[in-house]
């Protein structure tokens, strides 16, 4: 039941010990200049200089190729696979298929883009697999998020994982009623009602009671709250913050000014 | 303008927008196994956006696709926007009065779709060309392949298949605000927006019913003269 949604993977790293917030940065960095930095194989060259390296310096590179090969690069693949068909560009087609053409063109654009995106969701598992949730928001908490925001993300991955489990005896037990989830169209357009009925309005039923739970606990005060933990966040974690921002800038400015 | 935000956020909404949120996905998946042609992945942020009002339904949207993203498809995650934008309509046509009757919600429904149409495009076009790795693209693609133009070809496969999924969305969120007893609704800051005027009559919920099912018709004679001509 307490089970967390979560990547986080506990690890003695330099990646782990960093500030969660510096990390935060450099992710959104990477994702930043990947989209924007005007040179075709920005994408490509992130990956070998950075995102490699980094899982290493996290010592994860061992879980993050796991999660590359089963998840990113089939979605990766098949991003590429759609765009290097169905786009329209360039004239000089290597491959042809009923109405589909592949040309020269479209293959590089797709190539870059499914690189995009496997820059993108790897930083993104990167961070998720070196932070824990709960010591991102309270440091994000320390410089100002309101508290509820820290809530209701925390709160989402734990009720997530209870809500699917939910879910999934639902199916279960309308199945093992006989109710139809595998004939035709009409049928289990028909299922619906019973499987999203008892999920919804059992969990709707919840909320009352929760609130009243943390309003006990002082959810709306005011005061400032101390914290017990305390994330530390060194001159290094500030200097890498501000080197990643001016980075992000120039590639967005070289963006703006090449186009 | 802060104040008119702020209303729309108490601790029974602070508590609401995570299980929300856990039912916009929960659902989803529950779709995805009756294999059923709609999302319907924003049941929960319509239920929001109109029991506490369209800055918690932006919100609640917003969030979402971000957890989806992080928790289960990266690829849910440049929808942010289109999401957040479907929580802020869906309330603001509650406010006006639109989600007290079936065929009021039918409306809410229909401009909930065009405005997640208009504000996926850019996002489309810009991020990936015009081809997402979504289903729907095939309709883009074909639709390129023909000569029109990216931006004519994304908006109309946005039209095609998005007033089916976005009516059907506020339908089951309206019966299921039907279904709670009062006392759960009445915590809620817009409570008042969703009490019924003159009983949810099932002559009207039949005419919903017909509108949704007419609206699949059509999707399906345009598909078939588009792949057929």
């Amino acid at each position: 039941m307490h089970e967390r949604l979560s990547f986080h993977i506990k690890r003695d790293s330099f990646l782990h010990s960093l500030n969660p917030l510096t990390k935060l940065v450099l992710t959104l960095a990477l994702i930043l200049i990947a989209f924007t930095f005007p040179y075709y194989w920005t994408p490509h060259i992130l990956v070998l200089a950075a995102i490699i390296p980094l899982s290493l310096l996290g010592k994860v590179f061992r879980e993050f190729s796991v999660t590359a090969l089963r998840l990113i690069i089939p979605a990766a693949g098949f991003l590429f696979l759609m765009q290097a068909f169905f786009q329209p560009v360039g004239t000089d087609i290597i491959f042809k298929f009923y109405f589909l053409d592949m040309t020269m063109e479209s293959v590089l654009f797709a190539f870059r883009n499914a690189m995009r995106v496997f820059v993108m969701v790897s930083a993104f598992t990167l961070f998720l697999v070196t932070t824990h949730p709960s010591e991102l928001m309270s440091d994000l908490t320390r410089r100002g998020l309101p508290g509820q925001f820290a809530y209701v993300i925390i709160s989402t991955l734990q009720i997530l994982p209870q809500m699917q489990a939910k879910a999934q005896t639902i199916i279960s037990a309308q199945r093992s009623r006989g109710l139809d989830t595998e004939s035709s169209f009409l049928k289990r357009a028909g299922s619906l009602i019973p499987l999203i009925g008892p999920l919804v309005f059992g969990s709707l039923v919840e909320v009352e009671e929760r609130a009243i739970a943390i309003e006990a606990r002082g959810f709306t005060s005011k005061q400032v709250k101390t914290s017990l933990h305390e994330v530390p966040d060194t001159a290094f974690d500030q200097f890498l913050r501000w080197a990643l921002l001016v980075f992000i800038i120039i590639s967005i400015g070289l963006n703006l000014w090449l186009s | 303008m802060l104040d008119k935000i702020k209303s729309n956020f108490n601790t029974q909404t602070w508590v609401l927008i995570p299980i929300a949120i856990a039912i916009n996905i929960a659902v989803g998946q529950i779709v995805l196994v009756l294999k059923l042609p709609v999302f319907l992945d924003s049941i929960g942020t319509v239920l929001v956006a109109v029991l506490c009002g369209p800055w918690a339904g932006a919100l609640t949207g917003a969030l979402s696709n971000v957890i989806w993203g992080i928790a289960i498809d990266p690829g849910a995650l440049p929808w942010w926007p289109v999401a957040a934008m479907i929580g802020y309509m869906a309330g603001r046509m509650a406010g006006w009065g639109f989600f007290k009757s079936w065929w009021k919600v039918v409306v809410t429904g229909f401009v909930v779709a065009l405005t997640a149409a208009i504000v996926s495009t850019p996002i489309a076009v810009y991020l990936f060309g015009g081809i997402t790795a979504s289903g729907s693209s095939f309709i883009t693609a074909y639709l390129l392949q023909t000569g029109q133009g990216i931006w004519s070809a994304v908006v109309s496969t946005s039209f095609l298949t998005e007033p089916v999924d976005k009516i059907t969305t506020a339908m089951i969120a309206f019966a299921i605000i039907q279904g709670l007893p009062k006392r759960t609704i009445g915590g809620y800051p817009k409570a008042n927006q969703v009490a019924t005027e003159g009983g949810a009559s099932s002559t009207q919920l039949y005419i919903a019913i017909g509108v949704v099912v007419a609206l699949v018709l059509f999707a399906a004679f345009m598909l078939r003269n588009i792949l057929g001509g």
